[in-house]
């Protein structure tokens, strides 16, 4: 009998705990509910893009620029205004990651930085133009990672982890890898609305389910479309001095200022991880072919395939996050190497020699690779 | 006791004591075999069952268009099959059998409508007062119309079905949000 108000206040304390964790899940369910209901603050990429291919909410939805450029009006299912606001969620995310733009970041892009280490890293880095890169005159443009073209390819079969991969679990893989963080859950509103924002490109650009278009992965840049000379790291460390340290910095660790990314970090704690498709010993062709194509800002495809090879195997070696699967040793090693390696460099810091003159192939007839499933 | 009696009750010993783990191993073999060859059992081969019927669809639909024997392809004639003979190829998400008039998917719903639905997903239903996937409409069916139960997004009786709807969507050349036109 004196044993019964002990299991009497063990199971009242088990009931309270697990009562209390009942009432904090109903809370944060409701809150879910409430941001889904909320206006939401476009960020100006977002209001310009979104303002550009009309959406709205309504029964039907003519896409302006398929009017625009094929002349054919295209009547879809219109979007609801739940729909509106999810598609615009997805854009601002896609647009700014980090929430940087946004008063309440946690509110207004699901705390999207909950799932990416480090403070630099943003879709709009690789999916450039908010997943949807055009030219001044609205021509998309090849390779250009396009989140609409991806959509549509979406379940096909992907040569890096031999699945059938779905939309969703590429946008996963981009959080793991790309952004050095963690698994977002599949019904996460951070991915539904990044889903529902790239099914909403593809609408607007009237992209048809499962067909390759130019604009989807990246331009890849194999060793054969080059002269073959073997891929430099001092050539590529000079070509990164001349061409990239400006922006990126000597250690590749980005550049901010007053609070405001300037260039993303390719190397260091803010930058992708070594299981990342970027990093060039495990994809070797993928991040020359994004340098080919959008590096230096305002000289793009300026740069020879070789030179891209060269920076891109010079940026890989520079210490970077291990993967979430290469397990704890590599993690330390790498940690290590991201501790030591600055100010070492930093004391031993010289400017090195120009890189040599090298024979090109053309690069007006380059054999180029496509990738579908760049992340 | 001499040293041979010794060896020959160490060497009895060792056949008795082996003896089990080589009965052990050889029904381990056995099951495989039997597993792989002849059980028919879907999870252990990566064959999949060509229903009837599933020819002509292959080439109605163009489905040949991703390979002739991808991932993708199987994928989307599992999709097939459960989706033409739910029963069948999804025992475990419902309680329909041959004998139900109702017992599959394509006893409600035309590979078109599959379709159309797929490019009509991921949108807010004021039914039910929620974005609604394409998963999440499949997943209600197997609760509701062939009264079973509710399967897992990852599971393939609702992934391959969808891969289903994407294969159709791609021969029908539809867009996001195509309306249907025809009936």
């Amino acid at each position: 009998m004196p044993k019964l108000p002990g299991k009497l206040f063990r199971v009242t304390v088990l009931l309270v705990a697990f009562g209390s964790l009942y009432l904090v899940a109903l809370h944060k369910h409701a809150e879910r509910e409430e941001i889904r209901k909320a206006a939401v603050a476009l960020t100006p990429g977002c209001t310009e893009k979104l303002g550009r291919y009309g959406l709205t909410p309504g029964e039907q939805y003519e896409s302006p620029y398929v009017a625009q450029r094929a002349a054919v009006r295209t009547v879809a299912r219109g979007y609801s205004e739940e729909d509106v606001r999810a598609v615009q969620r997805g854009c601002n995310i896609v647009d700014d990651s980090q929430g940087t733009l946004a008063s309440e970041p946690w509110r207004e892009r699901w705390n999207a930085k909950r799932f990416i280490r480090g403070s630099h890293a943003s879709c709009d880095h690789c999916h450039r133009g908010i997943g949807d890169l055009q030219d001044a005159s609205g021509n998309r443009l090849p390779g250009s990672n396009s989140l609409a073209a991806s959509w549509t390819m979406g379940d096909m079969y992907d040569r890096f982890t031999g699945l059938l991969l779905p939309y969703e679990l590429r946008q996963m893989q981009c959080y793991i890898n790309s952004s050095n963080g963690f698994k977002p859950n599949l019904a996460d509103d951070v991915i539904r609305d990044v889903t529902a924002y790239s099914r909403f490109l593809s609408g607007a650009l009237d992209l048809k389910i499962a067909n390759h278009y130019e604009e989807q992965g990246i331009d890849e840049i194999p060793a054969s479309a080059t002269l073959k000379q073997g891929d430099d790291y001092i050539r590529g460390e000079a070509l990164y001095k001349d061409k990239c340290q400006g922006c990126h910095g000597l250690q590749g660790l980005g550049l901010e200022l007053n609070g405001q990314l300037i260039a993303p970090a390719v190397a260091g704690p803010n930058a992708w991880n070594l299981q990342s498709r970027n990093n060039f010993y495990f994809v070797s062709t993928i991040l020359a072919g994004f340098i080919c194509r959008n590096m230096p800002p305002g000289q793009e495809n300026t740069l020879q395939h070789q030179d891209c090879r060269d920076v891109a195997f010079y940026i890989s070696n520079l210490p970077r996050p291990a993967g979430d699967r290469q397990g704890p040793i590599a993690a330390l090693q790498q940690q290590l190497f991201m501790a030591v390696m600055p100010p070492l460099l930093r004391l031993s810091g010289s400017s090195k020699a120009p890189p040599p003159p090298l024979e090109h192939a053309s690069a007006s007839t380059p054999e180029k690779v496509r990738v579908e499933n760049a992340e | 006791m001499d040293p041979g009696d010794r060896h020959e009750e160490r060497f009895g010993y060792a056949a008795i004591a082996r003896a089990p783990r080589l009965t052990a191993l050889a029904v381990i073999a056995a099951f495989l075999l039997w597993a792989h060859f002849a059980s028919g059992i879907p999870v252990f081969h990566s064959d999949v069952s060509s229903e009837r019927g599933w020819e002509k669809f292959r080439a109605d639909y163009g489905i040949g268009h991703f390979g002739s024997d991808g991932q993708f392809v199987r994928a989307v004639q599992n999709g097939y099959n459960l989706f033409f003979h739910t029963y069948k190829y999804a025992p475990r998400f419902t309680r329909k059998s041959s004998a139900d008039p109702v017992n599959s998917c394509a006893a409600c719903h035309s590979p078109e409508d599959l379709a159309y639905s797929f490019v009509n997903s991921d949108r807010f239903d004021p039914r039910l007062g929620t974005r609604l996937s394409f998963e999440d409409r499949v997943r209600r069916c197997y609760v509701a119309s062939v009264d079973g139960f509710v399967p897992t997004v990852f599971d393939p009786a609702v992934r391959d079905i969808r891969l289903l709807a994407r294969a159709v969507a791609h021969h029908l050349q539809l867009s996001e949000g195509a309306l249907r036109t025809e009936k």
